[in-house]
């Protein structure tokens, strides 16, 4: 196998990305990364969430400015980039949901723009079955042209995206993320196809949080941290545990929480499960607990965590608020029966932008505002607004600023102060530091110190990994839909390595060097 | 802490914009139009602006909460009908001319009636919207068609004049000399001012208009405030109708057509988006006033009738080119950068 990727991959240097920086405020994205693709390679992209890759994608396709960096593909200089210029340079974006038009055929997906026309002016449909047939076919691949894209399958979506890039002379092709709902049979045909392209010359960059695919189907591994390139190695040079040990870093702990977990139990969820998204999730949050739960796209946390709020349905099994019997139809039912959630997509389902500080802080509280008639209790409102700015130190100019000229973490600070209001007995946070600085995520640490410490007991979902070791007492690890680990600070065994294999679906007791896919 | 900058004053601007545009308009209209200002053309002015404020009420709410009312102007028309209908005595049908059913029922019923009508019918398309999870710009749209169609079935296309004096009060009466419609609506202003400003529905209109899903996940019911929302919209279209048949008291098959896009306009001029989310019921008065005050000018002027169109048109698209300006400044300037604290940024650099 070696020996095949020495044949098909020359050292010729096809991208070259060097210095390239970009900052936004209160954070650096990117910090002098130097990345290059070379010429027929496929080269696997790796890194946390908020480590870099959509930022550096981003400056690659023309859509984020870089602060500063030189792009050169094939020996030419890419100046004044913009999403026109990159793709007139040959680099084409094939995203995790494919952009296809769904109601049209595979046919006129191919040609659209472009259809061949008959003398009359109209669509020669024998032509354009014929030509698109033919181009296919140039690539391998087969499929009916005549049929409508949303029959087929997400792998042939995938295939067809790849194609239509390849039919536009595309050399370097970006795959985000392309096996997440792809079957095992599904991701053989997909990587058939891209090695096929490959050995014709295209070079690929393959975005993925799987890392055996990375092993399976990568010639090189470039990963990226903290907006910084780590480093890039010959696949056959570096293991898993090597791999993830780049990827998390050796540094300090970020974060240390004094551990205030009590005896009670405030929050117990039996043999949960729901069709598609999770099975027989068990586990129970001690008051003043803090239990992380991290898993890949898919493994069902996500879902977990929406349904246990009432956002979505929470599925078949048994959940317990302090003992009572709990099952929310609605967030309305959940924050009665003292559960909160901090959404992971605060946008959505955080805030009201327009609308003050004020207004949001009290959102989740104004039936404990409201005085006789409905009539709001104006100094009441504001001595809580005012409280919570306080408490979780929210930067504004005064509650009557308008959330959306706050920066980011004060956002999400907001978001906290509304589920804090309601004085809940559980806190369910989402990805809670997501998009936020530095500073801010120590400030909503703290937060969620403070918070523990009163007692609530607090369940968050997130896939960094790093700030959960520091803060919580126990981590949870989902797979598949199953809770398949569990790792806690009083067994000592909460390493970043391990419950990253964890994450990965590979097993902690079994073999460390996990043996690559043949 | 802050400095006043640039985006500031847009804002200030954005904000205040209609109370500007008004203060301009009285000056130069006062100045270049004869008796403008007077006491007979400001009651006048009034009058007219009134059947358009109460309606705009309805509008404006509706708006706030990221929807929009079509159906309004047929509430309107079909309750104007049903009125006209139920109190005047039977005749036979003419080319020209209906009479009432033959009940002859008394004011004082058939107000609440259809009072009650009007809020039926917006629950009905509340509750579509919401429950249904049909698109809110085809319900209210079909909406209109049908209450037209009912308002045109009933009156047989015919006009229905002479409706009581008991019925009339509202639309053209006067208390001290003051008309009783101009009562009315500044009443209503005032009411709606404060629902909306200090009392939990109104938060919870703006905050649904603001982001639905938000407002759901922080524990209310997005579909309730919006069913109300509409019920009073309805509410208050059947008030209009009322008030605009007392003026008139003659029942016109086609009564209040057209009248949508003046409301929607007095609304978005008066700083009410149509994204949703935003504006004020003062603000939405002073956008009542100002078109307004732009019609009876346009009487005045003999600006002839086959262009007035073609001006309020204008009026209006310059209304929703602010209105659109606003939503994409906004998009650009993004969470501010200097919101870090001091004490902050030292600790970030530390």
């Amino acid at each position: 196998m070696a020996e095949a990727r020495a044949v098909r991959q020359s050292d010729q240097i096809l991208l070259d990305m060097r210095g390239i920086s970009k900052a936004y405020p209160g954070v650096q994205a990117l910090e002098d990364a130097d990345f290059a693709v070379r010429r027929g390679e496929i080269h696997g992209l790796v890194g946390k969430n908020g480590a870099g890759k959509s930022t550096l994608m981003g400056v690659l396709m023309g859509i984020r400015d870089a602060d500063s960096g030189s792009i050169v593909m094939d020996g030419q200089e890419l100046v004044d980039a913009n999403p026109q210029t990159m793709l007139d340079a040959g680099i084409s974006y094939v995203p995790q949901h494919i952009n296809l038009f769904n109601t049209l055929t595979v046919a006129e997906n191919i040609l659209v723009g472009a259809l061949p026309k008959n003398r009359f002016g109209l669509v020669d449909w024998k032509a354009t079955y014929e030509d698109s047939k033919e181009r296919l076919s140039r690539l391998g691949l087969t499929l009916d042209v005549r049929q409508l894209v949303e029959g087929l399958s997400v792998a042939e979506r995938t295939m067809l995206a790849i194609a239509k890039a390849l039919f536009n002379n595309a050399r370097l092709i970006i795959l985000d993320e392309p096996t997440a709902a792809l079957s095992r049979v599904d991701i053989d045909l997909l990587f058939g196809f891209v090695r096929a392209q490959q050995e014709q010359g295209v070079a690929f960059i393959y975005i993925s949080h799987h890392l055996e695919e990375v092993f399976e189907i990568c010639d090189r591994v470039t990963v990226m941290r903290d907006g910084r390139i780590v480093g890039t190695r010959e696949i056959d040079d570096i293991d898993t545990p090597d791999l993830i040990h780049m990827m998390v870093g050796g540094g300090v702990k970020e974060y240390e929480r004094e551990s205030s977990a009590g005896a009670q139990v405030v929050f117990e969820v039996r043999e949960l499960s729901r069709r598609g998204a999770f099975e027989e999730v068990s586990f129970a949050l001690r008051q003043g607990e803090v239990v992380g739960v991290s898993g890949l796209q898919g493994s069902g946390v996500d879902e977990l965590a929406q349904g246990l709020f009432g956002l979505e349905r929470m599925g078949a099994g048994e959940v317990y608020v302090d003992g009572r019997a709990y099952r929310p139809d609605s967030p309305k039912g959940a924050f009665e029966a003292g559960v909160g959630y901090l959404p992971q997509d605060r946008h959505r389902y955080g805030l009201a932008p327009l609308r003050s500080v004020r207004e949001n802080v009290t959102y989740s509280v104004l039936d404990r505002l409201v005085g006789r008639l409905g009539i709001l209790m104006r100094k009441d409102e504001q001595s809580l607004t005012e409280e919570y700015i306080a408490k979780l130190g929210i930067v504004t100019p005064g509650p009557e600023q308008q959330t959306l000229l706050l920066s980011g973490g004060n956002q999400q600070k907001v978001v906290f102060a509304k589920l804090a209001a309601t004085q809940p007995k559980v806190l369910i946070l989402h990805e809670p530091t997501q998009g936020v600085d530095v500073q801010a995520k120590v400030d909503i640490f703290n937060i969620i110190n403070d918070l523990s410490a009163q007692g609530v007991g607090i369940m968050i979902i997130s896939s960094e990994v790093r700030e959960l070791i520091g803060l919580c007492d126990r981590i949870l690890v989902m797979y598949a839909g199953r809770v398949t680990h569990e790792f806690s600070r009083a067994a000592a065994d909460m390493k970043p390595e391990e419950i990253l294999l964890a994450i990965e679906g590979g097993s902690v007791d079994a073999d460390a060097k996990q043996p690559r896919p043949a | 802490m802050r400095t006043p900058n640039s985006h500031d004053l847009l804002e200030f601007l954005s904000r205040h914009f209609i109370w500007v545009v008004l203060a301009f308009t009285v000056v130069i209209f006062g100045l270049t139009i004869q008796g403008y200002l007077g006491l007979a053309n400001i009651a006048n002015i009034l009058i007219t602006g009134s059947v358009l404020g109460v309606m705009v009420i309805g509008q404006a709410l509706c708006l706030m909460a990221r929807k929009l009312d079509l159906s309004a102007e047929g509430t309107v028309s079909l309750v104007a009908v049903v009125a006209a209908w139920l109190m005047l005595p039977y005749r036979e049908t003419d080319l020209a001319q209906a009479g009432g059913l033959g009940v002859e029922l008394d004011p004082l019923i058939v107000i609440p009636l259809i009072l009650l009508l009007g809020a039926l019918i917006g629950f009905l398309n509340g509750f579509m919207i919401m429950k249904l999870n049909m698109n809110f710009f085809i319900v209210t749209l079909a909406m209109q068609l049908v209450l037209r169609g009912l308002a045109l079935a009933i009156s047989e296309g015919a006009i229905m004049p002479g409706t009581p004096a008991a019925f009339n009060w509202l639309g053209g009466g006067r208390v001290a000399g003051i008309p009783v419609s101009v009562i009315a609506t500044i009443g209503l202003y005032l009411v709606f001012g404060f629902v909306m400003s200090r009392m939990q529905f109104g938060r919870k209109v703006y905050a649904v208009g603001a982001n639905e899903d938000a407002a759901r996940a922080s524990g209310f019911s997005p579909a309730r405030t919006v069913i109300l929302v509409y019920t009073v919209s309805g509410f208050l279209a059947a008030l209009a109708g009322w008030m605009l048949l007392g003026r008139l008291e003659t029942s016109v098959p086609n009564l209040g057509i057209g009248l949508t896009l003046n409301v929607v306009a007095a609304a978005v001029i008066g700083g009410v988006s149509l994204k949703g989310g935003e504006g004020s019921i003062i603000g939405a008065f002073a956008g009542v006033l100002f078109l307004a005050m732009v019609n009876n000018a346009l009487n005045l002027m003999n600006v002839d009738p086959l262009w007035v169109n073609a001006v309020r048109g204008l009026i209006i698209l310059a209304a929703l080119i602010i209105d659109a300006q606003k939503s994409r400044y906004r998009g650009r300037a993004g969470p501010a950068a200097s919101q870090t604290s001091p004490d902050a940024q030292k600790a970030a650099a530390a």
